[in-house]
This record gives C-alpha cells, structure tokens and sequence, in this order.
C-alpha cells in the first residue's frame, strides 16, 4: 500500500538547509546537544532531552508524534551518569514511544507504544512490533523481530529489510508535505 | 514496507504455488525462477561438508576452496553477546549460549549485578573487608539468583551452578545406543550399493563348478565384506523402560495446605525448560540463552545460493542476495475508488522497477496465462525427467561413484509439483491493453533537481504519473456479488516483465533480455453499499 499525503500546517514546522523538518510544538531540551542529519522529521509534542547527553540522529529518521527519546542512564555507586543516544540512518520511531536506547542501529522499526528500556542496543535492521516493553539493557539482534512484555524474539525479518525501510523512511520524507 | 503496515495485500504466486508478499520470494537469477521460504534449502550447519570433502578430494587446493567457502555459510551466534560459535561447538553445548541466561520467570535475558559485601578478613577475625559479590538479576520482573537460593559469585562472568537432569544418564544411553544403530544401518545401506558382482559365483551353476565350489567353500568365513568390516562395534544393551505398577500417593498437606496460585510456575514457564518442569517459583531456574543462526538459503533445483549474509552476526550485508524486491518489479496500490458490486472502479497501482535496465510491463488475464505456463511447466518437467532417466542409465552399475562422493549424493534436493493455488478471485478486473516501460533504477535520481523528462509516449489513460523508476497505471475493478461474503475483493493478473539477464553462462556471454511471467493477486479492499 502506497503511502498516503501527510500535510502539516507551514507555520507550525521549521525547516532547515539540511532538510530537517522539526514541529514548533516539540520539546527539545539542550538543543545544541541535538544532531539531526538531515531530513529528519520531528513530529509535534515529540520530546528530545538532549539535556541529559548527547543525541544523534542520522538521515531519514523519522519522529512521530509524542514520542520521547531520551539518553539513558547508568547507577554507579557515586551516583549516576547519563550517556550518548546514537541513532542510525533511516529509523522510524512511532507515536507514543520511549526510546532510552544506547545504540539504535540504521534500517530500524520502532513502533507505537513501545518502551525501549535504557541503554537496550537495538542493531540494523531489526523491528519492534507495537506494545513492546523492552526491559533495560536488551540486545536486539539484526533480522529479528521483537515484541510483547518483555519483548522477545517472536519472528525474523525479510532479508531485504535494509531496502525496505530506505524506501520506506525516503518515502515519507516525500508524503510529508506543507498542507496548501 | 508493505509487510509491516498491511500485510499481504499484493501477493506473487512462487513458482511452487504459494503466494507470498514481494519481501519474503527470492528470484534466482539462475534458473529465472520464482522461489519462496518453502521451496528453497536452509543451510546452516556445513561443517559435516567440510569432512566429507577433505576425503573427497585430499587436494588441497580443493580443501582450501571449500573451507573457506563452506566454514562462512555456518553461524550460531548469541542474541545477547553476539559471539558466535562454530557448528560442532554449537551442537556440543546443545544450541545454547554459555554465557548469557534467561530469567526462568519471565524468560528475559538476565543481567549480572555487582554488590559490596562485607566479609572477615581471614588473617584478622576482629577487621572486615568488603569484597565484591555478583548476583544475576532480571531488569524486568526484578526476579533474582537470590530468590532461587544460588549464592553469589565472587567472578563477574559464568560459574553459575548446572542442574542436572534427573534422567540424564538413561537419556545418554539412550543416544548413544540410538547414534550406533543409525551408525550400523548406514553402512549396511552403503554396503548395499556396493554388493552387486563380488564373486563370480553365480557363473559356476553355467560350467557345472557348483559342487566343486561348494565343497572348496566349506570352512572358509562367508564371502563379501571383506574391505567392509563392521566397526560400528557392538550394540550396548538396553533395558526398555518399564511401567510401574504402583505411583507414590499425594503427599499428605496437599489435602490440608491452601493452594497459593503465586507460588506455582505458570505454563510458560514450565514449557520453557521442558526438562525440568518446575512446579514452584522458588525452584525456577536460569537457563542459558538459545542461539540464533544465520542461514543461506539455496535454490532447489540448480543448487544455486539465493541468499547468503556475512559471517559475522553484526553485520547486514549478505554476499549474495537475490531477494525477488531487487530484481522483480513491484507493485503497490496507490488508492482505489469505492468498491460496489458489479460497479466499474478505477484502481491505480504503483510500478517500480528495481533493476539497471529498462523494463517492459505488460498485464495479461489469469486464465490465458494459465494455460501457457503450465504447458511450459510441463516441458521443462518432462526434460528434466528424460535427463533424469538418461543419467541412471549411464550410471548404472557404476553406483560407486555415490558412494566415493558421499556429500554430492548426500544432499538430497526434493523439487515438488506445484501446488495449484487455493484462492477465489471476488472481482474482475480490466487491465490496461498497453505495455507500460519503466526506466531503470537510478540512485543518483534523488539528488538530481533538474526535474524529470521522459520521452515516453504514455497513454494518459494508463500512466496517470511517472516519477524516477516509478510509474502509476490505472485499471478498472469490477466487484463480483461473491466479494460481500468474502469480505474482500481479490483480483488477479499476470504481470509480464521483461528481465535482462547478465549471468554469463558457458552458451551466452552476453546479457540476455527474456519476458517472464508472474501471477499477481491484489487485496483491493472491502466492498461499500452493497446492500441496494
């Protein structure tokens, strides 16, 4: 199924020259913490705590709409630390998502409803179905599918998932388009 | 992304019959074919291969190639450490991890956990020392070692405590009396193979030698099995178990003790460690993570990878990768107009063509196409029978040839029939008469701002846009009255693309262009205001 026109409203999203696309109703904390590589889109009443660490996002992800992405941390005995959240390219991160993720590799599927606990490494090419719960400190392997509470393996993904997504995240970068 | 959001909404008949979404068919650039997860090989384990050909051909230049081409296809690696193991080591530690485990309560993977425990120093009773202690926690339903009474490690990784299976010494009799016999029944079948025309015996009744050979052959040990002695030694005893004629009675407070539902393991976690079965929370156990592995897969009919990923489990990249998404055209449905019984609606597909060469689509109806294919189908099966037959002949009497290549006659590649496919079409469709050329796939095309220009002379009544590689085509849907029981309009056709076929064979060195076929059925949707 081809995807269908997304319009937003000109007024409400910021473009930049790289191509990003961020929603005015957002809450970036720490915005010079924040590196969206280009077309990136973040979607209204997302929440980016670049505050707490460093956050990286690479092309083409994609932000839906009350999503979170927030560093995670780690307890040492003299109190805590907060790391980096590195996302790869072409990531789609669906609405009503927390992402406290160490790693999130390129060609992922996050989506909605879905609590990826801290510091969990989500590898490339990997998806998690919607509801998932996944429990602090999981590893996501590639080609696999996660879901449930706590979220375990329960499938595998086509091997062209890589083109899939690139086509897909490509795809609504196209459809998101300033309502006339 | 069609198979994540709707699923199976356009779906290719595979050469076998089953219709698959375009993300989970394989194309093999070999034989030109449609193949599917059901009608391919997986491979995993290779390492039998490896043995087999180091007898086979003792070269070893030979060796070399194999290995190195063999030992890469084979990989069982942890989900969690993403270490991988070799095949035998994997088989030998019964698929699982040695590092990683689970929780046994809510089948998460454990994390270990570090604590500062004061202990007395040994040297002076009256002073304390605190040390570090580890104990395996689960992140998600917090249940601990601790809950299960194993005590805390003092080393961060494994020296976590085995339980041994009850039964595990009348299971590895078991195996090993049952790894001889099938050990025993392989020799005897290759045995088999080999008998025919040892002794010259059956010439002697001709020359009237009979009794002469009979009376030489007294005493002597029976003939044949000479160069095949039996070295699979003998078969241990094994005693059957034995059913017991008197069960030991309920113990006496289950009648008394109120049952506590938190206390007893659910079903899940039982048939998680089905060896173990544990009935109490407080018995639970962890168990060491399974493996994952990476497979290729071959096609079956010419033996041929279509797809094979990189050794390492981190990566995504695949040395070859023939998925049906990179070389045969896809389609999407764009938007369809209200779908009314007997009612003409206009529905439009997307066309891309994933390859570097210019494709030719034509839609052709189901039931024409049927005929042809099958017909086709039908020679090349009859070919391939004849060729069969052709070999037996040739080979017979000369059955030793199996026999010395043990891993060619060992991989057994079983091509079915094709499945006739099990669906019933709810609408008809009106295909567009014209053939639809799409341009080759171009990476650079998203950079490019200069617009498109195409010198394509398109039918507006067919191409309603074009885009890149891409083209949307319009034609009409017509809703049979069965559609409103099945809740769904199912239409068909096939789609003829022409495919530039650049595999260099010994015949042709050059790219060849052949029209192939594939049936497409398309999910269009549920039916509106069929009542009137």
């Amino acid at each position: 199924m081809e995807l269908q026109d997304i319009y937003y409203n000109k007024a409400e999203y910021v473009e930049t020259a790289s191509g990003n696309k961020v929603s005015r109703q957002t809450v970036l904390c720490g915005s010079q913490n924040i590196v969206l590589s280009g077309k990136v889109i973040v979607q209204s009443d997302a929440i980016i705590r670049g505050d707490l660490a460093n956050v990286r996002a690479g092309r083409y992800c994609i932000i839906s709409k009350h999503a979170v992405i927030r560093p995670p941390f780690k307890k040492f005995s003299k109190g805590v630390a907060f790391f980096p959240l590195h996302m790869g390219d072409h990531v789609f991160v669906g609405e009503h998502s927390v992402v406290s993720a160490a790693v999130v590799g390129s060609y992922v599927y996050i989506g909605r409803n879905c609590v990826i606990g801290r510091r969990c490494v989500l590898k490339d090419c990997c998806v998690i179905e919607d509801n998932t719960v996944l429990p602090p400190e999981t590893v996501v392997p590639s080609f696999t599918r996660y879901g449930g509470s706590p979220g375990v393996c329960n499938g595998e993904v086509p091997e062209c998932m890589q083109e899939l997504m690139l086509e897909y995240t490509r795809n609504y970068y196209q459809h998101f388009l300033p309502a006339k | 992304m069609s198979f994540l959001l709707q699923p199976e909404i356009v779906r290719y008949q595979c050469t076998c019959g089953s219709l698959k979404p375009i993300s989970r068919i394989y194309f093999c650039r070999h034989c030109l074919k449609i193949r599917c997860g059901y009608c391919v090989c997986h491979e995993v384990s290779s390492i039998r291969c490896i043995n087999q050909t180091i007898f086979l051909f003792g070269s070893y230049l030979a060796l070399k190639l194999m290995c190195g081409d063999f030992v890469q296809a084979d990989s069982h690696y942890c989900g969690n450490c993403l270490e991988n193991l070799p095949s035998a080591e994997a088989r030998l530690k019964k698929n699982r991890c040695a590092a990683c485990l689970d929780c046994p309560s809510c089948l998460n993977t454990v994390s270990t956990r570090s604590t500062n425990v004061a202990a007395q120093n040994p040297d002076d009773p009256s002073k304390t020392v605190t040390r570090k202690a580890y104990y395996l926690a689960c992140g998600f339903c917090r249940w601990t070692s601790r809950d299960a009474g194993l005590p805390d490690q003092t080393v961060a990784t494994g020296g976590w405590p085995e339980r041994e299976n009850v039964h595990a010494a009348r299971l590895s009799s078991l195996l090993e009396h049952y790894k001889i016999l099938a050990l025993r029944e392989r020799q005897e079948k290759e045995r088999k193979k080999f008998i025919p025309r040892r002794s010259y015996l059956h010439f002697s009744d001709k020359f009237g030698l009979t009794a002469v050979m009979a009376r030489k052959r007294a005493g002597l040990p029976p003939l044949g099995g000479v160069g095949l002695k039996d070295d699979a030694g003998t078969i241990p005893e094994l005693n059957p178990s034995e059913a017991v004629e008197e069960v030991d009675s309920l113990p006496a407070d289950i009648y008394t003790e109120p049952v506590s539902l938190s206390q007893v393991t659910t079903l899940a976690q039982r048939l998680a460690q089905p060896e173990f079965q544990t009935e109490l929370v407080s018995d639970l156990f962890p168990a060491h993570k399974h493996l994952m592995i990476k497979r290729s897969q071959r096609c079956r009919s010419c033996e041929h990878n279509v797809s094979k990923p990189e050794f390492n489990p981190g990566s995504i990249k695949f040395k070859i990768q023939l998925a049906a998404y990179y070389h045969v055209p896809e389609i999407r449905i764009v938007t369809c107009e209200p779908l009314q019984v007997d009612k003409q609606g206009e529905l439009i597909i997307k066309l891309c063509n994933p390859t570097q060469h210019q494709t030719t689509v034509h839609f052709l109806p189901l039931s024409s196409a049927d005929d042809d294919l099958e017909e086709t189908e039908k020679e090349t099966e009859n070919k391939i029978k004849m060729e069969e037959k052709d070999a037996q002949k040739t080979s017979q009497g000369r059955d030793d040839v199996s026999i010395l290549l043990p891993s060619l006659s060992r991989q057994m590649y079983i091509s079915e029939d094709p499945r006739p496919v099990n669906v019933k079409l709810t609408g008809e469709v009106i295909l567009p008469s014209l053939p639809v050329v799409l341009p080759p796939r171009d990476d650079a095309a998203e950079y490019d701002d200069s617009g498109d220009t195409y010198h394509f002379q398109d039918d507006p009544k067919v191409v309603v846009w074009r885009k890149a590689n891409k083209a949307a085509v319009k034609m009409v849907v017509i809703p049979l009255h069965s559609a409103v029981e099945a809740g769904e309009v199912l239409v068909g056709f096939v789609m003829k693309y022409t495919y530039v076929n650049t595999m260099a064979t010994l015949e042709q060195k050059e790219p060849q262009k052949v029209d192939l076929k594939v049936k497409v059925y398309i999910n269009v949707g549920k039916t509106v205001g069929s009542c009137n």
